[in-house]
């Protein structure tokens, strides 16, 4: 029986960067948010993005005025999770194709340092560095991996992020700040009376447990799952063109820098360090598939490594560990190529369509999530019709945010390694200490789980506890289990161990999640099966057969 | 031993790679008075041995059968010659009948680590609380055989350290008991409690356990847990690193009832006594061991370069492993790195065309737990095991392979374990 006093003003479906920052920004002016996700935070188009909070360059040769909104809300969003953005420089190699530069590739190298240095103006606002000319000999110092023959580089500032956490973090604000927060949960139904959207019917994926939820607005931020959600549920249209994005992960930081390579196509692409790790990216193709049912191909494989081999070349001989994506949901326009689409986004209101109080979103960018999601708010609030505070979410640190502590001196204070304490304080910021508090109880907590990057076990038992962990494979997003080059050889049974005993997993459960972490894991890594992650694939083969899963 | 030029070597038999399947083959050969060389680059893939030596299990056995009225390794091994045409037991067709007499000359060869051979699979636990069947397995993991617990299983877990969990072990097992396995219980020793214990990693702990006092501390903790009835205790597989420091013994005696280890993941504390035990049975045998990566190789009869010498044999094994070992590659495309030998992904159709250098996603499928081409990639070779070429006949007369790297089986995931290793190591070695 749903339970009738579940009512809210606003019910947003949709776990990505917009669904969790609307509902963060609704629930700190005040509104009573239910925030449903069908699998994990981020598992979409904002986990899958190229991880980086950008000032959008691009936007400067149609509308500067973008340029400096996307710029000053990167701003904002250092301002309020400090601890999770980490700076990649770039460098624009200055490229020609034979002895001799010709006029045309002069004229070009000169663009080059005009537009970046227009973009410079901007950096401020994201305390990015202004762009530097290079020369041939000072590109070689800096990034050897290049190929010969370059004329020098220029530089681009920008910032990387885990978009994961992002996504986690801005979800679990939301749950401070008074949201009722629902993972592994689908929106089944939403109900109309009267040409409005007055309910959403959920289901629990896990319990199977129903409920019907009484709102007074419904945002639908299901990414590219939106079209298709706002025409079952509600008959209306939301206009979309979606565009695959395929990236791949290297097993270590290949090159010092981020590296502006040109695919075969003339497309912009690159190779960045990146955490740990370093990726490469990415493709932009129409997609008409099913969303649920997406894998990278491997002739987009090809596609990236070729692009990056034109200036990179060693990168044949790296460890391609992952080949992951995710769907861009570009506003639908008909006629020009996937890359020339804006980046815009767009708010649909299905008033006209029979659906007033349903709000669908489309478009826009991972760096830009907090500026939407204000607009996305603003929209609601009105739908909503209540008196409430002004937004804050510019200024209100994300859980962790409010402090950024010394990793040397919490790992002397706490007894631990440097890196693991850097890794933490990057992942949680002033939330580190709480990590590492359960080292201080609890001395077995300190084991290193994985030996790549130094995941402790006192972490996985905090993201469990705090962050909303309802299955294993939500920790790949919490704190990057099994998503390393070992793939979870090595840590993925004692963290199961750890997560069945703080969510109480019967044995069979442990043994079920474990199989389906690495289910997960396999169809990112099956498109790049080969060297020595052929090698590592074979010993995890070892490691199911110990799950004793019968095929 | 006979040489010429200096570090030079002249045998009868030249063995490549260090594993199993290589180590076997050098055995059997010595034993029929062969001169035999070895030459390995690294241990082997038997090094990360999980301490329990699959050859097959009864893949026909209904949900809910009894343990007991499983097929053994031996019946269980030609139905799966019988289901996949491309299995190597189903390739050496009659020669599959030897898997008795390899299985026993191993377990025989090394026989301080290994217990003699049941008819039936020994039923050995994992960590994750699975049941899998092996025909043979080391010593101190016999008493966890789940048909031969008298009583209940006392399962236990050290409280100073989180790398096993009794409970999820013990919950697992649980379900065997209905099958003819014993009640377990879970339970937990007072041990590595100390100061910077928690973190020590598997070898680290295996040789806390070696020192005189050490093992019989363990056995009098475990003493004290134990519920009434307990038959047999299952301990996390870290009972020490060198088996002549006898800590399961030991703590068995001290506990007053039999002990076993758990099956190992890697990093494999049994994979290293194992690997450690081939070492030393290969010393004492005679067999002249060449330490070092090919570096020139033409095939049988031509000297073969490797770590500076030279070795000279009619008849070659090629025992390399597969993709852990090295000895298939894939950069782009299949490839044997030795000889250049065609490598061919399972499930292809010999007259059809090759499929070596298609993509992984078409070696592949989406499901993760099922039969995967590409992981099963090998050589292909007739019913004396020597390889075939691109024209589907031996590439040399005197050229045979062992082991993985073997196409055909994916010896984790199909039960095979390492029993093609040990098959076809036995049957290469008796080629002279």
């Amino acid at each position: 029986m749903p339970d009738p006093a579940e009512r809210y003003d606003v019910v947003v479906i949709g776990g990505g960067v917009n669904g969790a920052g609307t509902a963060r920004d609704l629930a700190m002016r005040g509104l009573s948010v239910l925030l449903l996700e069908k699998a994990d935070f981020g598992v979409g188009a904002s986990g899958n993005s190229s991880g980086m909070i950008h000032g959008g360059i691009r936007y400067m040769l149609s509308d500067r005025r973008v340029t400096e909104l996307a710029c000053r809300d990167s701003g904002y969003i250092q301002r309020i999770a400090p601890h999770l953005l980490f700076r990649i420089p770039f460098l624009m190699p200055l490229a020609s194709r034979g002895e001799e530069a010709t006029l045309v590739e002069r004229a070009t190298w000169y663009a080059t340092e005009v537009y970046v240095g227009t973009y410079d103006k901007y950096q401020p606002l994201k305390r990015g560095k202004p762009s530097v000319r290079l020369s041939a000999e000072e590109t070689y110092a800096l990034e050897p991996s290049l190929r010969p023959g370059l004329r020098g580089a220029v530089t681009l500032d920008e910032w990387g992020i885990d978009a994961f956490r992002l996504c986690a973090l801005n979800a679990l604000s939301a749950r401070a700040h008074g949201a009722v927060v629902r993972t592994w949960t689908a929106a089944r139904e939403v109900v109309r009376e009267q040409g409005r959207a007055v309910a959403v019917r959920w289901q629990d994926a896990l319990t199977g447990e129903r409920g019907e939820a009484r709102t007074a607005a419904v945002f639908n931020a299901t990414g590219a799952w939106s079209p298709a959600f706002a025409r079952r549920h509600a008959g209306a249209h939301v206009p979309m063109r979606p565009g695959k994005g395929v990236h791949l992960t290297l097993d270590r930081r290949f090159s010092n820098y981020g590296v502006i390579c040109t695919a075969v196509d003339g497309r912009q692409m690159f190779l960045m360090p990146h955490e740990t790790e370093s990726i490469i990216g990415t493709t932009d193709d129409d997609y008409y598939g099913d969303p649920d049912d997406l894998e990278a191909s491997n002739d987009e494989v090809e596609y990236l490594l070729e692009g990056v081999e034109s200036l990179v070349p060693g990168v044949r001989r790296a460890r391609v560990t992952r080949a992951w994506c995710g769907l861009r949901t570009t506003i639908h326009a008909y006629g020009p190529a996937e890359d020339a689409l804006s980046r815009e986004h767009a708010l649909h209101d299905h008033a006209a369509e029979g659906a007033a109080g349903l709000l669908s979103i489309s478009g826009g960018k991972l760096a830009s999530y907090r500026a939407q999601s204000q607009e996305a708010a603003d929209r609601l609030v009105a739908l909503v019709g209540k008196p409430v505070r002004p937004c804050r979410t510019h200024e209100e640190p994300l859980p962790g945010g409010d402090e950024v502590p010394d990793p040397a001196r919490l790992a002397a204070e706490y007894g631990v390694a440097a890196p693991a304490a850097a890794r933490l304080v990057y992942r949680h910021g002033s939330r580190a200490r709480a990590v590492l508090g359960l080292v201080r109880d609890d001395p077995r907590l300190g084991l290193v789980l994985c030996r790549d990057e130094a995941i402790l076990a006192a972490e996985v038992v905090h993201c469990v506890r705090e962050e909303q962990v309802r299955r294993l494979q939500d920790l790949r997003r919490r704190c990057r289990l099994a998503v390393g080059g070992c793939a979870g050889t090595d840590c993925a049974r004692v963290a199961a161990q750890l997560a069945g005993r703080e969510l109480g997993w019967s044995a069979e459960q442990v043994r079920a999640e474990l199989a389906d972490l690495l289910e997960v894991g396999w169809r990112e890594r099956r498109p790049v099966l080969d060297a020595h992650q052929l090698v590592q694939e074979e010993l995890l083969r070892g490691v199911q057969a110990g799950l004793g899963v019968r095929r | 031993m006979s040489a010429g030029a200096p570090g030079s070597v002249a045998a009868d038999l030249l063995v490549l790679g260090g594993g199993l399947a290589g180590a076997v083959a050098a055995l059997t050969a010595r034993e029929r008075g062969a001169r035999v060389a070895l030459v390995r680059r690294a241990p082997g893939a038997s090094a990360l041995s999980s301490g329990g030596l699959g050859v097959a299990w009864d893949a026909e056995a209904l949900p809910g059968e009894a343990l007991r009225s499983r097929r053994g390794w031996l019946e269980s091994a030609r139905r799966l010659a019988a289901r996949q045409p491309e299995h190597p037991y189903a390739v050496l067709g009659e020669a599959l009948e030897a898997l008795p007499a390899a299985v026993a000359f191993t377990a025989r060869e090394l026989g301080a680590l290994l217990a003699p051979p049941l008819e039936r699979n020994r039923f050995l636990a994992t960590a994750n609380g699975a049941a899998l069947g092996c025909a043979l397995c080391q010593r101190g993991m016999v008493a966890g055989d789940l048909l031969e617990v008298p009583g209940k299983l006392a399962v236990a877990d050290f409280r100073g350290h989180l790398g096993w969990d009794s409970r999820l072990v013990a919950g697992g097992l649980a379900a065997f008991a209905a099958l003819g396995g014993p009640e377990p219980v879970a339970l937990q020793l007072d041990l590595f409690t100390g100061p910077g214990q928690g973190l020590l990693r598997p070898h680290e702990l295996a040789r806390a356990l070696e020192p005189p006092g050490a093992a019989e501390e363990a056995g009098r903790r475990l003493r004290e847990a134990l519920p009434a009835g307990a038959g047999a205790a299952l301990l996390p597989p870290v009972l020490g690193l060198d088996p002549a420091a006898r800590v399961p013994e030991r703590l068995a005696s001290a506990a007053g009832l039999p002990v076993a280890e758990l099956l190992s993941d890697v990093p494999s504390v049994p994979g290293l006594r194992l690997q450690a035990a081939l070492d030393e049975r290969l010393r004492a045998a005679g067999v002249e061991l060449v330490e070092g990566a090919v570096e020139r190789a033409e095939g049988p009869g031509e000297p073969l370069l490797a770590g500076g010498r030279e070795v000279t044999a009619a008849t070659w094994v090629l025992a390399t492993g597969r993709f852990t070992g090295g000895g298939v590659v894939r950069r782009g495309a299949l490839r044997e790195p030795v000889l250049g030998l065609p490598v061919h992904a399972g499930g292809e159709d010999p007259a059809g065309p090759r499929l070596h250098s298609r993509p992984p996603a078409a070696l592949t499928q989406a499901r993760c737990f099922g039969p995967q081409p590409l992981l099963a990639a090998g050589l292909r070779v007739d019913r004396d095991l020597r390889p075939l070429g691109e024209d589907g006949r031996p590439v040399h007369p005197r050229l045979l392979a062992a082991g993985a790297v073997i196409g055909g089986h994916e010896p984790a995931q199909d039960g095979t374990g390492l029993g093609v290793a040990l098959l076809t190591g036995w049957l290469a070695g008796r080629v002279l």
